[in-house]
């Protein structure tokens, strides 16, 4: 599992990073943070909402179909057939 | 015709098995018969043999390997069943034999107890059990599909993953659902998706249909895969009602595939709202905390008083100080000066010769106590003075300097000392004056809003 990066980037799962929002969120609310660390993980709260964000809003569906070969192989093709 | 004296005719035991089996087979020839299966064996070979019975009577049976292997239950003592088969005779014991081509369960549809009987064998070996079922990941980055290509059900599937979660990739394997063979197809399929790997789900399905049709599901085989695919999987057998053992098996069942889509990835716009959500939380969460923070800050400020103030009212009691010792000091010695005025008067009054030593003597004395009190008001004065300097050195910005504060001034002949951010831009010179030493500084940025 890929650490995430320190700004909130595109390393690491969707999950791991949604995971260590909640965390951020939990502790935030509980204010029992020193102040300079409650803004740090401000920070980097935000930070992982923007790049979620982002990544819930930039990917298109990459349909591809397993295909025995002739060689008796299986192989990737792309799937573009079922468009509408 | 004519009887000609018969010459015995003698037949071999082979001649007569022969005969009785043409005789068996052409008079009997291929039947339906019930009965109830007893004595059942099961032949290294494959072959399996078994006693057909009935109150009454008994017929020893064979189901040769080939009839037993297609057959999708397995054949039991105590089963009422339904063989298609002929009779005829064994040569080599001489025995009467059911040599069974066909067989069906009574009662029960011979698939119903086929699906009865495996239910039963793998939930015994424990393939259903609530404990090996995985979790399905919540955002797959890659979602298997094992399914027929064409057809609504793949097209459904699509365009509810991609409208819920359209980051996710979906690699199809195409296999036949329906028709002998399709089981193995299946789970030859599932077997090619855990091969490829990067896939963090798989989804084996297809529309609804009959018994028959959703047969490849209720297979063995298929099960077997389903239960040793590293991948979670999902059953979505378009059969809102019944169970396949497929259902049993997967980590997860859905009534039919678009809800199997549906089911393995969230939804992009609940998350996005979970998001806006979390957004929200954080900020008020951190205003919060600053708020808490200010306030703290103006607690300790007004308990502490205003600094500067309490320098410059130390400042003046000093001044007092000094202005009552000077004036206790002048009154002083205006008093004493008095006193050696009219005692010179009286002196000069009272005549030289009896009262002058007596006026010199006191004369001296008032000069000794003049000299002592001035000495002891000094001294009193400096140590009040010293006093109120340790106490003002104590409040002053020196000694806060040297805490590790340091006070920014403009580096302009002015000098003036910068309490806000505002004032300054990006290029602006500063002095630093620290507890020791000064420097010089430029200004990179400002930040005006922040708070300390």
């Amino acid at each position: 599992m890929a650490e995430p990066d320190s700004r909130g980037g595109p390393a690491g799962r969707f999950e791991d990073a949604l995971a260590e929002l909640e965390g951020i969120v939990q502790r935030l609310e509980k204010g029992e943070l020193p102040l300079e660390e409650s803004l740090a993980a401000f920070e980097r709260g935000i930070a992982l909402v923007r790049s979620l964000g982002q990544r819930l809003a930039e990917v298109e569906q990459r349909v591809e179909v397993l295909l025995k070969s002739e060689a008796g192989k299986l192989v990737l093709r792309p799937l573009e057939n079922d468009e509408e | 015709m004519l009887r000609a004296e018969p010459a015995p005719r003698i037949l071999t035991v082979t001649q007569l098995a022969a005969l009785v089996r043409e005789a068996l087979e052409g008079g009997v020839g291929s039947v339906w018969v019930a009965g109830e299966i007893s004595n059942l064996r099961r032949a290294p070979s494959g072959h399996v043999y078994f006693t057909l019975k009935d109150e009454q009577s008994q017929l020893d049976a064979i189901l040769f390997r080939s009839g037993a292997q297609a057959l999708a239950f397995r054949p039991a003592d105590g089963m009422e069943v339904l063989v298609y088969g002929r009779v005829s005779l064994y040569p080599a014991r001489g025995a009467l034999q059911l040599y069974v081509d066909r067989m069906e369960p009574r009662g029960l549809g011979a698939l119903q107890l086929a699906f009865e009987q495996l239910k039963a064998r793998l939930g015994a070996e424990g393939l259903f059990a609530a404990e090996r079922k995985r979790p399905l990941p919540r955002f797959p980055r890659a979602v298997g599909i094992v399914t027929a290509l064409g057809g609504a059900v793949i097209h459904d599937m699509r365009t509810v993953l991609r409208k819920r979660w359209p980051a996710c990739r979906i690699v199809v394997r195409p296999v036949r659902v329906q028709g002998a063979g399709a089981g193995r197809e299946v789970a030859e399929g599932i077997e090619a998706l855990n091969r490829l790997g990067g896939l963090d789900v798989l989804i084996v399905g297809r529309g609804g249909g009959s018994l028959e049709d959703l047969w490849a599901f209720n297979e063995e085989i298929t099960a077997r895969a389903i239960a040793a695919s590293d991948i979670p999987v999902v059953s979505a057998v378009g059969h809102e009602v019944d169970f396949t053992i497929a259902d049993f098996v997967a980590d997860a069942r859905a009534p039919t595939p678009t809800a199997a889509a549906a089911l393995v990835v969230a939804d992009r716009e609940e998350v996005a709202a979970g998001l806006a959500r979390a957004e929200a939380a954080l900020r008020r969460a951190l205003a919060r905390r600053v708020e808490a923070a200010r306030a703290r800050v103006t607690g300790l400020q007004r308990a502490l008083g205003d600094p500067a103030r309490r320098v410059h009212d130390l400042g003046q009691r000093i001044d007092d100080l000094a202005a009552r010792v000077r004036r206790g000091l002048l009154g002083r010695l205006a008093w004493e000066r008095r006193e050696v005025t009219t005692l010179a008067a009286r002196l000069a009054r009272s005549g030289p010769a009896p009262g002058l030593p007596r006026a010199r003597e006191r004369l001296a004395g008032a000069g000794e106590r003049l000299r002592f009190a001035l000495a002891m008001g000094l001294r009193h004065a400096r140590a009040t003075v010293e006093q109120a300097a340790r106490r003002l050195d104590a409040l002053s910005p020196l000694a806060c300097l040297a805490r590790g504060y340091a006070i920014v001034r403009r580096a302009d002949a002015a000098g003036a000392v910068v309490r806000d951010a505002g004032t300054l831009a990006a290029g602006d010179a500063v002095a630093l004056v620290f507890a020791r030493g000064r420097a010089r500084a430029r200004i990179d940025a400002t930040d005006p809003e922040e708070e300390p």
